[in-house]
């Protein structure tokens, strides 16, 4: 039995204690979505691990796609098919998607179709902390912003009706901290599936000059349709003393930490909770400024409400004072802390300074603990035989073009491989672009998932251009960062069907480049020697570095009662440290003289035995020390 | 009146944190209590600083504001140390002793600091209950059931107003099998831990 399946067998009105995702993947259930398509990426992974998890048995189709455009693209033609359908991605995966969506906003929607995005505020795990409530109003679509679990699955189903009843895609927007929430919930029944007839006239789907010219006014009628409609009932709620002075607007994870701030200091203060940010509930909004003559907008991350609220004071000639972020009260960066969030209301209030914040001092030096590679994850052995290839060959002043995946921690000590990263699949176009720019050697990492995502692009650009680099793909066949999800290089597909791998190097060979190795990066001496040949190519070269993700073997292993592990010979180890400090295994560190291996973190991988790692062939296989 | 907990649990990925956070959470949830949990999932699948937070009552937000915890977790002790900043006045804190070098500590060619160095510079600010959970779970049969040793902790130390016996449900209903033996036996060897420690604090105010 899998942990996700009460998510499928609950019945409605029982509880459950559902991380935001979670519920928002029984929300897919219950709204009787036929299609549900993603790329993943956090914080929205969770959806996908529940929805490719229970599809099979709940009849529902589901699809880990190249890429988010194309999982937006896979989603609307279901749409059109009739079929109701789900494409959800993290925040920057929208960015991807755009093009596509732009283009469903004018068309419409046949089936209900609801977009997700999750947002990064503070950036746990992104580039950036772009606010995608933006991304609705360049489209001139609907979105919707829960702040809880259960309102994550409540009102995906609003999403729906409103998409139904409007024919537009639906934007939801959640954020990391409702995304990975995890409270109460309470579902509800599971809707049956159905396909919709749908009645296209011809040239309805096609966004061709001529009908888009239309479709814009169509698009801004329907919005306006939406302003007027009782949705903001569903979606809008008022709490709190109608009477105060103060008034509150909130929305998302910003109105949980109002919430809990106006309890802690005793305030009853009004407080309306935007569940809706566009169209903007106008009258509403409008209606409780009025009421107030201070309103303060709490929100994440850039001031959406806040800029809607200041234009509808201008428009109804309010005179309410409004505290938000273009008046320097609240950050314009970052997620809101409770602290600064009390802070502010004390001030606005003139409560008096907070005496209880941690004024707690740490006396002594904390190690840094960085994000870091696995036990015997293969991408250390690959980082460690370039660095070594780069200095034998002396390369002054290389350049590492990195990109999105568990490989971009090769940016930390001690292997520093990251000159500059930016995003899915950009670690080629930014190499062929250093190529024609400068002399300097540049060196180019990708990941296997993130090579089909958005890295063949740069690839052709690079031989059609004549580039002269070094790409090494670094494929161990999954998705690794965002918790191991099959991509096309992986022979699984939907809830364990197989599929026909696509081969990476059969995709780099037909791009014609002038070489091309495949490695293990368990085999330091065999990676070396290929990386070196590589460098010493001009032209485009590519090393694809091929070993399956540890996780994955040590996840199989644990399940066949294998159990290998390497130890330190003290007799032998000279205390070099080599190993801990260009090797950098989390399973090894130093006590007294010597290196000693943690039995419960080593993988078994062996690399490290390797004269490369030790010289000195201090670390045996356990078991095998006393027989040495 | 209910006791009002605001837990924060630290550790390193891989130490089952978030088990830990489910345990705790589930069981107030079973004892008629209301609870909330942010998880935070960082960039490493692996080795990484990992924190949950826990809150035991009427919240609408699942961060434990800054000083407001009532209780620290940490499975490991410099994430013990790195999360002394979000403590405050009314912060106990329990520590398990099992040390998990980060490599920055390797690359600069040093040592683990001394775990009585660690207790000191925590002690001077707040309460500390020490524990080698590791010891234990190995003793209970599994080295991975450190974090059903602390659970067994908290409650011998009176810090969880949770019902034993819905804790140990809990355990076994999570953990299927032989592993649910192991990690009742684990619980059990914690509990009796804080017992010989022989405080029993009170359950926070």
């Amino acid at each position: 039995m899998s942990p996700y399946d009460s998510i499928l067998t609950a019945k409605s009105g029982d509880r459950l204690f559902l991380l935001g995702n979670e519920a928002i993947a029984r929300g897919v259930l219950e709204a009787g979505v036929h299609i549900a398509t993603t790329y993943p990426g956090t914080p929205s992974s969770e959806v996908g691990d529940v929805l490719f998890e229970i599809a099979g048995k709940a009849g529902l189709k589901f699809e880990f796609s190249v890429n988010e455009k194309v999982a937006v693209e896979s989603a609307f033609a279901a749409s059109m098919s009739g079929l109701m359908s789900f494409v959800f991605m993290k925040h920057v995966g929208m960015n991807v998607a755009a093009d596509a969506i732009m283009s469903i906003a004018y068309t419409g929607t046949g089936a209900p179709m609801v977009i997700m995005t999750a947002d990064d505020p503070s950036m746990f795990s992104s580039q950036n902390e772009q606010d995608n409530r933006i991304y609705a109003q360049l489209a001139h679509l609907p979105l919707i912003e829960p702040s809880n679990p259960q309102e994550a699955k409540d009102f995906l189903k609003i999403a729906f009706h409103i998409s139904r009843d409007e024919g537009l895609p639906v934007i939801f927007r959640t954020t990391t901290r409702t995304s990975h929430m995890r409270s109460s919930v309470v579902v509800g029944e599971i809707q049956e599936r159905h396909r919709e007839e749908i009645s296209a006239s011809p040239g309805r789907y096609v966004a061709l000059p001529s009908n888009s010219y239309r479709y814009k006014e169509t698009l801004i009628s329907k919005m306006e349709e939406i302003s007027g409609t009782n949705y903001q009932d569903l979606l809008v709620t008022r709490m709190g003393n109608p009477e105060s002075l103060h008034g509150v607007i909130a929305s998302g994870e910003a109105f949980n930490i109002m919430m809990d701030s106006l309890k802690k200091l005793g305030l009853d203060i009004e407080v309306l909770k935007l569940g809706i940010i566009n169209p903007f509930p106008e009258k509403i909004v409008a209606e409780f400024m009025q009421k107030h003559p201070s309103v303060i907008v709490a929100e994440e991350v850039d001031p959406v409400i806040e800029t809607a609220c200041r234009s509808l004071a201008q428009k109804y000639g309010l005179s309410v004072n409004i505290t938000g972020k273009l008046d320097g009260v609240f950050p314009m960066s970052h997620e809101l802390s409770p602290g600064a969030v009390e802070n502010i209301l004390r001030e606005i209030l003139a409560l008096g300074r907070n005496e209880r914040a941690s004024t707690y001092q740490i006396s002594m030096e904390v190690p840094a603990r960085p994000p870091v590679l696995c036990p015997g994850c293969p991408h250390r052995g690959t980082y460690f035989a370039v660095k070594r290839a780069v200095k034998m060959l002396r390369i002054s002043d290389p350049v590492y073009s990195s990109d999105i995946g568990c490989y971009s921690l090769g940016d930390y000590d001690p292997f520093n491989e990251a000159t500059v990263m930016l995003s899915m699949g950009s670690s080629i176009g930014v190499a062929s672009g250093i190529s024609a720019a400068s002399d300097r050697r540049v060196i180019a990492f990708i990941g296997d998932s993130t090579f089909f995502h958005g890295g063949i692009p740069g690839l052709i650009n690079a031989v059609h251009n004549k580039s002269r680099l070094l790409l090494v793909v670094m494929d161990n066949d999954t998705t690794a960062m965002t918790g191991r999800q099959p991509n096309p290089g992986t022979p699984v597909s939907l809830a364990g069907q197989y599929t026909r791998e696509v081969s990476i190097e059969e995709v780099v060979k037909s791009t014609g480049v002038d070489f091309m190795k495949t490695v293990d990066p368990y085999d330091l001496k065999q990676t070396l020697t290929a990386v070196m040949d590589a460098l010493r190519h001009d032209g485009v070269s590519v090393i694809i570095a091929k070993r399956e993700c540890a996780i994955l073997r040590d996840n199989r292993n644990k399940k066949l009662g294998v159990e290998v592990k390497y130890t330190v010979n003290p007799e032998k180890c000279t205390g070099c440290m080599n190993c801990v400090t260009n090797f950098a295994c989390p399973a090894m560190s130093i006590s007294g003289n010597r290196v000693v291996i943690d039995p419960n973190l080593c993988d078994g991988c062996s690399v490290c035995t390797q004269p490369y790692v030790c010289p000195f062939q201090a670390i045996e296989m356990e078991g095998d020390a006393g027989a040495a | 009146m209910r006791v009002q907990h605001n837990i924060i649990i630290a550790g390193v990925g891989g130490q089952g944190v978030v088990t830990l956070g489910l345990m705790i959470s589930n069981a107030a949830i079973s004892s008629g209590q209301k609870a909330i949990m942010s998880e935070i999932h960082g960039l490493a699948q692996r080795g990484g600083t990992v924190s949950v937070d826990v809150r035991i009552g009427d919240y609408y937000a699942p961060i434990v504001p800054d000083g407001d915890a009532d209780i620290i977790i940490a499975l490991e002790p410099l994430e013990a140390l790195r999360s002394l900043k979000r403590a405050g006045p009314r912060t106990v804190m329990v520590m398990s002793t099992e040390k998990l070098p980060p490599v920055s500590l390797g690359i600069n060619k040093k040592q683990y600091p001394d775990i009585a160095d660690i207790c000191s510079s925590i002690e001077k600010q707040l309460k500390l209950h020490v524990i080698n959970a590791l010891d234990l779970a190995r003793e209970a049969g599994n080295y991975r059931a450190v974090n059903t040793v602390i659970a067994g902790f908290l409650l011998g130390l009176g810090l969880l107003d949770i019902p034993r016996e819905i804790i140990e449900n809990e355990i076994s209903r999570v953990f299927s099998g032989k592993g649910a033996q192991a990690n009742l036996t684990a619980f059990n060897l914690g509990y009796k831990a804080a017992e010989a420690e022989g405080i029993k604090e009170k359950a926070i105010p």
